[in-house]
Parts: C-alpha cells; sequence; structure tokens
C-alpha cells in the first residue's frame, strides 16, 4: 500500500472520471470541466458510452487502463463501491468516492463503507471519502470540487493545506477567505475517511516544502495521542491550526467526580493542544484568518504590540481588544521609546498623537504613515505592530498600499493591516494580499490574529528550549 | 520519579485490598495517594465496629478534624459528618456523637492543619479521544461554580504543569500576589506526580479529585480524595 506518498493524488498524470457526464449542472459534468483543466490525461466512465465532446467515454471502469493515478468516482454509493473495487483490482493509486450515503446513515450504507475499507488492504490502492468533496490543488490544476469555491481566487495558490472533514464549512471558508486573499497549498475534503484521514494529510503536508501552515477542521480524531505528538512534531517547523468541533463529554463516570463535571466542555482538548503546541480555532472565520496571518507573518517575538491610525476611535477600540485578556496570549500596548515618540512627532501633525496608538488623524499622508510605520517597526520595545490604514483621507495616495508592502515585507517584525471602507474593503484587502501583507476587515480579527502570532513565537520558543535540554 | 509501572502495581494491589470492590473511601483513596508519593497528612482510620479511643491518639494531635468515612455518602458535610476544630477535651464526645448517628461507618481522624491562601483542586480522568489527563485549579466547595481550571495530558512534566498553572485566573497567588507565598515548584512537583498515578488509574476509566489541596506555609497537603472507580 502507498503509505507515505500522495503525490500522485495531488498531482495525478492520469486521472480516470467515474460518472462523467455531457449533461451541464450536473455532478459528473462540472467536475469533469474542473479536471479538463488539470492537464492530467483523463479517461471517462459512464455506462451509455458514446462521446462526451471529443472524448471517448468507455461504459464501464472494466474498460479503463492498469495503474491509473487517480480514479474520481461521481456516481452514487452502490456503483461508486463496485466502481471503486474495479479500480483496485486494476491497479489505480488513489481513489476519491463524492458520494454520500455510506456510514453516516448507517446500515447498509454502513456495510458498503466496510467493502470500501478492505480495499487499501487487499489492492495497495488508498481511497479519500466517500462523502468527500475530493481534492483542490493549485499547483497541478487539480481540483474536484463541484460546488463553488471561489476557485478562481485561490488558483494561484500559496503555502495553507487546508483539511476539511466536513466539505461545506470546508468550501464556505474557502468563499470566505478568498474574499480578501487567501494562498491555498492544497484543499482536501476528508469525509467519512474510510481509509485516508487526517493522520495522512499531517504527515504529507508535515514534509511538504510548498506548505506554510496547515489548517484543519475535524469533528473526530483518529488515535488522538497520536495525531497530536505527530502534529506537535511538525508543529516545530510550522504552524498547525485545528478547529475542533463537536465537543464530547468525558465519559460515563462523568457526573460523580469534581474533574468529570470540570472536563464536560472541551477543556481537555485545549490543555491537550496547548501542551503539543497546536493552535486552536473556534469557527471557521477564526480558522481561516489565522492560517492566512500564520501562512504570511512571522512570529511574534514578544507581546507588545504598537497601533498606527487615522482615526482615533479606531485606535481606542483597538486598545481595548489588544489590553483585554485572552487565554491564547495576552497581548499588552507598548511604550515607545522616548526617541521613537520624537521620531514620529517630528513627521506628522502637531495635532496628532505620537504615543501608543499613534493617531496620525484624518491629515495624514503618505509620508507620515511611512516614517511612523520605520520608527515603530525600529522601536525595541515593539513586538508587532497594527496598522489601521483607511485610504480615504485626502492626502493620502493611492500608492500607500504599494509603499507599505514595501516596509512591511522586509520587517523582521510582524505587521497586520486592517482596512474597512464599505464595499471596497475586500479590494484593499486583496490588493495588499497580492503584496505579501494579510489585512483584515475587523479589529476583532486583527487583534486575533495578532494573537496567534505571538502564541506562535511562544510556541517556537518552547520548542526550541525543548530541543535544548 | 517512579516509573509509570509502579503506579500500574500499586493500583492493581490496591484495588484487590478495597474494602467494598468498586467503591474505594476517603482513607483508601488517600493511602492511594500517599502511596503513589503525594502529601497526605497522618490520619487514622477509626473502624466500625471497633472501640473508639478514650484518650490521645498516636500520629495525630489536637485540635482534630473528624470526618466520616464513608464509600456510600458522597457529601459528607451535607449530612453533619465533618466535624472541624475538636479539642482534645471534645473529642471523646464528637466521636461518639458520630458513631450514634452513622452506626456501622468508619470515621476519620486527622490533625487540623493551617491553611495559607486558596484551595487547589487536582483531577485526573480520561478523555475519549487523547486519553489519560490531569486538571488543576481553584478548589474548594466553589471550584464547580468557578470553573477556573486547566487540563493537560498525563503524564505531563513539572515544566508543563507550570505552563497550566499560569492559565489559571487564580495563578497570581503562586507568584505573590498582595504578598502572598506558595511554593510554585512543590505544587509542579505534585502535579507531575500526580499525572503518573493518574495515567495508570484513568486508563480503565476511573477518575480522580484531590479537593482540597492546601497550602500550610511550610508544605503543600492533600486534605480530601476522591476516586469514581
Amino acid at each position: 500500500m502507498n503509505k507515505g506518498n500522495l503525490s500522485s493524488l495531488f498531482s495525478p498524470r492520469t486521472i480516470a472520471l467515474i460518472g462523467a457526464s455531457g449533461t451541464p449542472g450536473k455532478v459528473g459534468n462540472i467536475v469533469l470541466g474542473y479536471l479538463e483543466r488539470s492537464g492530467a490525461q483523463l479517461f471517462l466512465v459512464n455506462p451509455k458510452g458514446g462521446e462526451i465532446g471529443s472524448r471517448r467515454v468507455y461504459p464501464s471502469p472494466e474498460d479503463l487502463p492498469e495503474k491509473l493515478d487517480l480514479a474520481v468516482i461521481t456516481v452514487g454509493a452502490e456503483a461508486a463501491v463496485t466502481a471503486a473495487e474495479t479500480c483496485a483490482q486494476k491497479g489505480t493509486a488513489f481513489v476519491i468516492i463524492i458520494a454520500g450515503g455510506f456510514g453516516e446513515v448507517g446500515g447498509r450504507g454502513k456495510s458498503l463503507e466496510e467493502r470500501l475499507k478492505a480495499l487499501p488492504e487487499r489492492y495497495g490502492c488508498r481511497i479519500l471519502g466517500p462523502n468527500s468533496l475530493g481534492v483542490f490543488f493549485p499547483e497541478s490544476g487539480l481540483d474536484t470540487i463541484f460546488v463553488e469555491h471561489g476557485d478562481r481566487a485561490l488558483a494561484e495558490g500559496g503555502g495553507i493545506a487546508f483539511i476539511t472533514q466536513s466539505g461545506s464549512v470546508g468550501v464556505e471558508s474557502l468563499g470566505l477567505a478568498s474574499n480578501a486573499g487567501f494562498g491555498m497549498r492544497a484543499f482536501v475534503g476528508t469525509g467519512n475517511k474510510a481509509d485516508l484521514n487526517e493522520h495522512d494529510f499531517l504527515d504529507y503536508f508535515g514534509a511538504d516544502s510548498g506548505t506554510s501552515c496547515l489548517a484543519f477542521y475535524l469533528e473526530s480524531i483518529e488515535s488522538g495521542r497520536e495525531f497530536l505528538e505527530q502534529a506537535g512534531a511538525i508543529a516545530a517547523k510550522k504552524p498547525v491550526v485545528v478547529l475542533k468541533a463537536g465537543r464530547t463529554a468525558a465519559g460515563g463516570a462523568a457526573v460523580s467526580s469534581h474533574t468529570g463535571r470540570l472536563a464536560g466542555s472541551d477543556n481537555v482538548v485545549d490543555g491537550a493542544f496547548r501542551q503539543y503546541g497546536i493552535q486552536r480555532a473556534y469557527d471557521d472565520e477564526e480558522l481561516c484568518d489565522a492560517a492566512k496571518a500564520l501562512s504570511m507573518v512571522r512570529p511574534a517575538a514578544g507581546n507588545r504590540v504598537a497601533v498606527i491610525t487615522p482615526a482615533g476611535g479606531f485606535g481606542v477600540m483597538c486598545t481595548d481588544y489588544i489590553e483585554s485578556p485572552d487565554r491564547r496570549a495576552n497581548l499588552t500596548m507598548a511604550h515607545l521609546a522616548p526617541a521613537t515618540v520624537t521620531r514620529i512627532r517630528k513627521v506628522s501633525l502637531p495635532f496628532a498623537s505620537a504615543a501608543n496608538p499613534v493617531d496620525l488623524t484624518a491629515g495624514a499622508d503618505d509620508t507620515m504613515f511611512l516614517e511612523t510605520l520605520k520608527a515603530l517597526l525600529e522601536d525595541d520595545g515593539v513586538d508587532i505592530v497594527i496598522c489601521i490604514t483607511f485610504f480615504a483621507p485626502p492626502s493620502i495616495s493611492k500608492d500607500l498600499p504599494e509603499k507599505m508592502a514595501t516596509l512591511i515585507r522586509k520587517a523582521e517584525k510582524p505587521v497586520l493591516i486592517f482596512t474597512q471602507y464599505g464595499p471596497f474593503t475586500a479590494g484593499y484587502l486583496k490588493r495588499f494580499y497580492e503584496l505579501g501583507v494579510a489585512g483584515f476587515s475587523a479589529i476583532r480579527r486583527t487583534v486575533r490574529a495578532a494573537r496567534f502570532l505571538v502564541e506562535r513565537g511562544m510556541i517556537l520558543r518552547l520548542k526550541e528550549a525543548k530541543d535544548e535540554k | 520519579m517512579k516509573s509509570e509501572t509502579d503506579y500500574t502495581g500499586l493500583l492493581e494491589t490496591w484495588k484487590k485490598d478495597l474494602e467494598i470492590p468498586g467503591k474505594p473511601n476517603e482513607w483508601e483513596v488517600k493511602e492511594l495517594m500517599r502511596g503513589a508519593g503525594l502529601p497526605v497528612p497522618e490520619n487514622v482510620l477509626l473502624k466500625a465496629g471497633e472501640p473508639l479511643p478514650d484518650g490521645p491518639v498516636p500520629g495525630v494531635e489536637a485540635p482534630y478534624a473528624v470526618k466520616l468515612c464513608s464509600a456510600e455518602v458522597l457529601h459528607k458535610t451535607d449530612v453533619g459528618g465533618v466535624v472541624l476544630g475538636v479539642t482534645a477535651e471534645e473529642l471523646t464526645g464528637v466521636l461518639s456523637d458520630l458513631r450514634e448517628r452513622f452506626p456501622g461507618e468508619h470515621l476519620l481522624l486527622s490533625s487540623m492543619v493551617p491553611v495559607r491562601g486558596p484551595e487547589f483542586i487536582l483531577g485526573a480522568l480520561s478523555d475519549p479521544v487523547f486519553g489519560p489527563a490531569v486538571m488543576a485549579g481553584a478548589g474548594g466547595i466553589l471550584a464547580e461554580l468557578y470553573k477556573d481550571v486547566a487540563f493537560r495530558l498525563a503524564p505531563c512534566t513539572p515544566a508543563e504543569a507550570g505552563r497550566m498553572l499560569t492559565e489559571l485566573t487564580i495563578a497570581p497567588v503562586l507568584t505573590g500576589f498582595r504578598g502572598s507565598s506558595m511554593d510554585l515548584e512543590g505544587l509542579k512537583t505534585i502535579i507531575a506526580r500526580f499525572s503518573l498515578l493518574a495515567g495508570a488509574a484513568t486508563a480503565e476509566g476511573a477518575q480522580l479529585d484531590i479537593n482540597p489541596l492546601v497550602w500550610t506555609g511550610s508544605q503543600w497537603l492533600v486534605l480530601d480524595g476522591k476516586a469514581v472507580l
């Protein structure tokens, strides 16, 4: 069995599409459209035979060549199992089963899933799903996801491997994320996990040089302790963020001990993740924001935050968020060095505030922004900078995002952007994203992203300290 | 520190010797914890059906704490089964009163200890996904109201225990909050040791509570313990 190498799942040279259809709107047709862009050699299967476009259609999986890299099966549960069995016998390396109606419905579906589970052991073929949206891998152009998923926006690729047990949570998250720029290395829907599960993708993307951050949505974790150990080892090199949904009770004896009652929520998961250096997210937005920040921005060396704002109110709100205690990582407003304050005073307007949060006022221009940012980045008492940027003030030029990005990309400290400008927000955030800068559309989300960077810094320092022992 | 195998052996012997199989009483739980290297103060079991002492009892001294020691009664305070601050003169009377009210139950006699600062709770259970875990937090009778607790998987090192403690709201009392002076290092060691016992005990679904764990000004002491097997 192909244990570790999933590369032909993500970059197949040959793909069979079982359930291929010429009828617009059918899953087998949508997936066909996507697969045609992948550049892989396609083999279409449909009992009707004939042709779709100029491609020949095989009436049965029996007619497929031996040893294909991948088979994508879009037909219903029962037929999918039979097709998967045939593919497995023919030495197909990977099979993706999109249909539901398996273990999750019990009864007959469960026995169908059992038949699938037997295949890897017997034929060495690895199965993704069933009940999986499959994979999206921008680098190879492979995309089997038949629902809208911000595909165009994400097609340029990036560093985030996004592994999700729920297809819809996955695609909706991506839709949300792609609006404002999100660098996708891979999307994997694990579905019912008859064979391939979070462990396989953790190992693969943990070792993949193109992956800079792993993000998981999980409802169940197989072999929990091993998963943590492996994820913890990977977290020494790259960030691992997990949204563990579905809170579990602590078991039967729970009610009669204090500990059982106190563990009733998912406090144990919380502690366990911290212990292994895995960063936890609690909803789809947080998972995407964390992955975006962690994949694009360096970890923070400490928790002292400096804020630049052209609007007092947002500076005040941002300060409130920063100073609020938080279990992930407490942040604190940086005390600026006198030299920094003097520097900022020199470049800013007389009625600007040079203390943190630095309020440049609506009269700010490009130079004030850039010189202030430089001063803050060079202040030893600052670990992370949040730029509140609106591009409405009349004295700010169109080029400011580019100029800021040039500074931010070179900076040795993490910088995050908050921008809120009605219908133009997504445009600005996306522009920043394309310039290599991570931005968010709410103060709360920006400060939360900062906490992830501070938490990441703490994890790395801890892992390094453990190595030295 | 003892290896995990020792704890498994300790636990098996302990289970076999329980008076009521599967239902340990407080004295038995404390003896298990003592055996695991946790700081349990001396306490004397006055068995049901045996004559009560009519003078000083070796190992403990006045003022005393007298408690009902029953595998059946879950909330001994609620039924009036705990009498604290008993003087040498009162002891005989208190004992015979408890004996009269709870015939057929054991009594547990220990010395009152000074308590400096807030009480702590430690716990252990097996998480259905991740396995054995330990808990530490703000203890006492309000523990479940405040829910100021943090968890780690067991076994956990003293350093990891230290990081777990920093997550508590109550954490500052361990580092000098308003002049408090509690032995943080000692507490970390106790949690690490408890986590080894936890690993063995929870493997079969047991849950352990230590509540309260108190600081006397010179040492940490386990004043009450419970095991749900």
